[in-house]
């Protein structure tokens, strides 16, 4: 598949062209050259344009490299063919004009901040203005089995007008790589000042000119990563670092009447298969409140029969026996656990390890061995569920919540103070909005240096 | 063919250990039955699924005892007031670990399963005249160390023990193994090294030094790294060993082994370059689980290790492992572990 793209990028002519230093030096030191002469005096309006334009192809069934997405191996891409369309259909039609436009006014006050000096209101009554700059070349340390996260930052790069070298994770810069071709192939100019290419983590050789080069480093990673990585820049450079996270979803008792409990699972079912469970933002467990006309154990079965009629639509696919195993081998626990107590119960798909909901009485924090395998606890209410999470605190991206709207303001007050830093509806989990601050971080904000003209 | 009771069970497979006498599969079979009316766990697993004890007629199909059961309930059919000891798996302190309970006759069966595979495959079925170094606390110290009891077993009073219990788990003092190598080297006598890889690791990587064995000296080394040292593939880890020992490859025997069974595997017999694979002794059977089907696999397919134990009588004769494998001539090779898909993922891994 990649024989049918030209070589653009190092990844591109990876492993046959074996990485030196020098070569990413002088890749590091082109993309800084293109960047000057292309993007960074081109108008904020004309990168807008360009991506939401590119998003929009990238829906469309008849788009090569859509086609190519799409019709790649799985064992590629790692999803099955209907998982990543819907993947890629949700991840795109998040990237349009006003988004973007609004993404860069709720960073930075207004949308041409990055254009030419301006001010805001209260800016303007301190007679000042100020002007928005991007780093001249970020370097990403990209991880995980999940393209968005490593395509929303090059989309983040590009608004802010910088180059960016992507050091992507072992078998999991093909889609990115997908994605930098098409917009090469859309506006040559933005492709040359983005760079791919793959080393084993921590190869400090070919990592040292990168973090030499690069004015800003952002790192997805396990702590122990980030904190290497952080101890090897020098202070100059910024460094934006993303450890790992755990989600979860709270299903609060009034949500469980017999009318709104069955479309609620089925949106818990969605949040559990997207993108086979894999994100920071995918859910590990449900906790359920007990007390609501469908009971925590009957919202487990609801689920069960959810996730069943999605390996229909949205098939898992298939998974290394490491992973499979993992799934098989948990199964016969729970096998065995629900065989010995009334307290435990399984439901899980007839053949293979597709999916599996595993209820079980004690609220105590599970995490799951993912692609599709959910556990399902029942808790007394908020208070407990973060006495038991408690041992999570500090590592949770997203609570999918069901509550009323009268009660949700204090739920998401309670959960902010305890540490939760993304609160959403279920069933739209995996699909952060555009504007999300990732760990509780401005998303551009963190990117840009500010200069004030004061008058 | 039935088993009427555990003492008629006992006998049956001490015979069949010591003399071959009987049929494995119609062993399995009965004793399977047996632990199907006394083991509550097996006894709910086999009304939970379905399953008729009495009816199976092919060893894959007796449901297996996933290994971490052994921490949550206890898989045996001791009354609790009969238990006399347990081996407890070495976790880390953040988990509970595996408990296997031990009576007289449990305990005595155990024996009687792993010396001979032990003194085949580390020892040539000679008697060692060398010196030995166990790389793990004396016996009295760990008494819930498999390994240690092992070594207890197999091992002979002159033995040298290099390891120190602390509160979960022991360290290694490397002055104790450093003269224990000295003093075969000026003896030109073999040493015997045995213990965990990690505990192999944590001496060397603890000093510099580095020797030239006396010829015929050996290693046996069980089980991975449990996060107590750093971790190395076999090959780089055999290779440091020759190395810094001076003991070539051919002489150093890996053991698969685990406080849930009974029988341990080995994958060479010392002294021989034949290609390394996991043989258990003609009483227990490795069958290799297909992960989507549950089916055996099919020949050098991988999938997860499970093992049908003759010598697990008052436990579980099937046992579930975490390890994939795959079968390699008449034996296995271990593939690691099945691990949740958070550790390559990009969510983190809070606990197991």
């Amino acid at each position: 598949m990649r024989d049918a793209l030209p070589n653009y990028f190092l990844l591109d002519t990876q492993p046959k062209a074996r990485l030196t230093p020098e070569v990413v030096t002088e890749a590091c030191r082109q993309l800084k050259r293109n960047r000057a002469q292309y993007l960074r005096d081109m108008p904020t309006e004309e990168v807008i344009t360009h991506l939401s334009r590119l998003a929009e192809n990238w829906q469309d069934d008849l788009f090569p490299f859509r086609k190519m997405a799409l019709e790649a191996e799985p064992t590629i891409t790692g999803f099955s063919r209907p998982s990543l369309a819907h993947g890629l259909d949700r991840f795109f039609a998040r990237i349009t004009e006003d988004n973007l436009h609004n993404l860069i006014a709720q960073e930075l006050g207004d949308s041409r901040r990055l254009d030419a000096p301006l001010s805001t209101p209260e800016e303007r009554s301190d007679n000042r203005l100020a002007f928005a700059c991007g780093p001249e070349l970020i370097g990403h340390i990209a991880s995980g089995n999940l393209p968005c996260p490593t395509m929303m930052s090059m989309i983040q790069g590009l608004l802010v007008g910088s180059a960016q070298f992507i050091k992507c994770a072992e078998n999991a810069g093909w889609l990115p790589a997908l994605f930098a071709h098409s917009l090469y192939d859309t506006h040559p100019k933005l492709g040359a000042c983005i760079e791919l290419a793959h080393w084993p983590g921590g190869k400090s050789e070919l990592e040292s000119p990168l973090f030499d080069e690069a004015d800003c480093i952002t790192a997805t990673g396990r702590d122990e990563t980030l904190a290497s990585i952080r101890a090897r820049l020098d202070s100059r450079r910024r460094f934006i670092g993303y450890g790992h996270r755990v989600s979860f979803a709270y299903i609060q008792k009034d949500m469980l009447s017999r009318a709104l409990s069955r479309d609620l699972a089925q949106r818990m079912a969605q949040d559990i298969a997207s993108w086979n469970q894999l994100g920071c933002l995918s859910p590990h467990l449900v906790y359920v409140e007990q007390g609501g006309s469908v009971r925590p154990e009957m919202f487990a079965e609801m689920i069960a029969e959810a996730l069943d009629s999605l390996e229909v639509t949205q098939p898992r696919g298939d998974i290394s026996p490491e992973e499979s195993g993992t799934i098989a081998y948990k199964r016969d626990f729970y096998d065995v656990r629900s065989a010995g107590a009334g307290d435990v119960r399984q439901w899980k798909s007839e053949e293979g390890t597709h999916w599996t909901v595993v209820f079980e009485e004690d609220p105590v924090f599970t995490t799951s061995c993912l692609n599709r395998f959910i556990h399902v606890k029942p808790v007394g209410d908020l208070n407990e569920m973060l006495r038991v999470a408690e041992m999570a605190r500090g590592q949770v991206s997203t609570v999918g919540l069901a509550a009323p709207k009268n009660d949700a303001e204090a739920i998401v007050k309670q959960l902010a103070h305890w540490g939760v830093t993304r609160v959403c509806p279920i069933g739209q989990m995996q699909d952060p909005p555009l504007g999300w601050r990732h760990d509780g971080r401005p998303p551009l904000g963190d990117l840009v240096t500010w200069t004030d003209w004061e008058q | 063919m039935t088993f009427q009771s555990y003492n008629e069970a006992n006998h049956a497979i001490t015979r069949f250990i010591e003399r071959g006498e009987g049929e494995f599969d119609q062993l399995a079979f009965a004793l399977h039955q047996l632990q199907a009316k006394h083991v509550p766990a097996i006894a709910a697993l086999c009304q939970n699924r379905g399953i008729d004890s009495a009816t199976l007629d092919q060893i894959d199909q007796i449901p297996a005892i996933p290994t971490t059961a052994f921490r949550d309930m206890a898989i045996t059919s001791i009354p609790e007031k009969n238990r006399t000891s347990h081996f407890e798996s070495s976790g880390t302190t953040a988990t509970q670990p595996s408990v296997h309970w031990h009576h007289e006759v449990s305990l005595s069966l155990y024996e009687t399963s792993l010396i001979r595979p032990f003194q085949h495959h580390v020892l040539n079925n000679h008697v060692w005249s060398g010196h030995i170094l166990a790389l793990t606390p004396p016996p009295a110290e760990a008494p819930h160390s498999s390994l240690a009891h092992m070594a207890s077993q197999v091992l002979d009073d002159g033995t040298i023990y290099a390891g120190k219990w602390q509160n979960d788990g022991w360290s290694i003092d490397s002055q104790t193994c450093e003269s224990a190598c000295a003093k075969a080297i000026h003896e030109n006598a073999p040493l015997l090294l045995f213990g965990p890889a990690f505990s192999f690791l944590n001496w060397l990587d603890s000093t510099e030094g580095s020797y030239e064995l006396p010829n015929e000296s050996r290693i046996m080394e069980t089980g991975g790294y449990k996060g107590r040292s750093r971790e190395l593939p076999k090959n780089e880890f055999h290779g440091l060993l020759s190395e810094r020992l001076g003991v070539p490859e051919s002489h150093i025997v890996c053991e698969y082994g685990m406080c849930e069974l009974s029988s341990q595997a080995y994958d060479r017999k010392a002294g021989t370059n034949k290609e390394r694979a996991f043989r258990f002794p003609d009483w227990a059977r490795p069958i290799i689980i297909n992960t989507e089907t549950g089916a055996p696999c099919e020949a050098a397919e991988t999938g997860l290790l499970r093992i049908i134990d003759l010598a697990n009588v008052f436990s579980s004769i099937a046992i579930q492992t975490q390890d994939l494998a795959r079968s390699i001539e008449d034996g296995f090779e271990l593939l690691g572990r099945a691990q949740a898909a958070e550790l390559r993922g990009c969510s983190l891994n809070l606990l197991q």
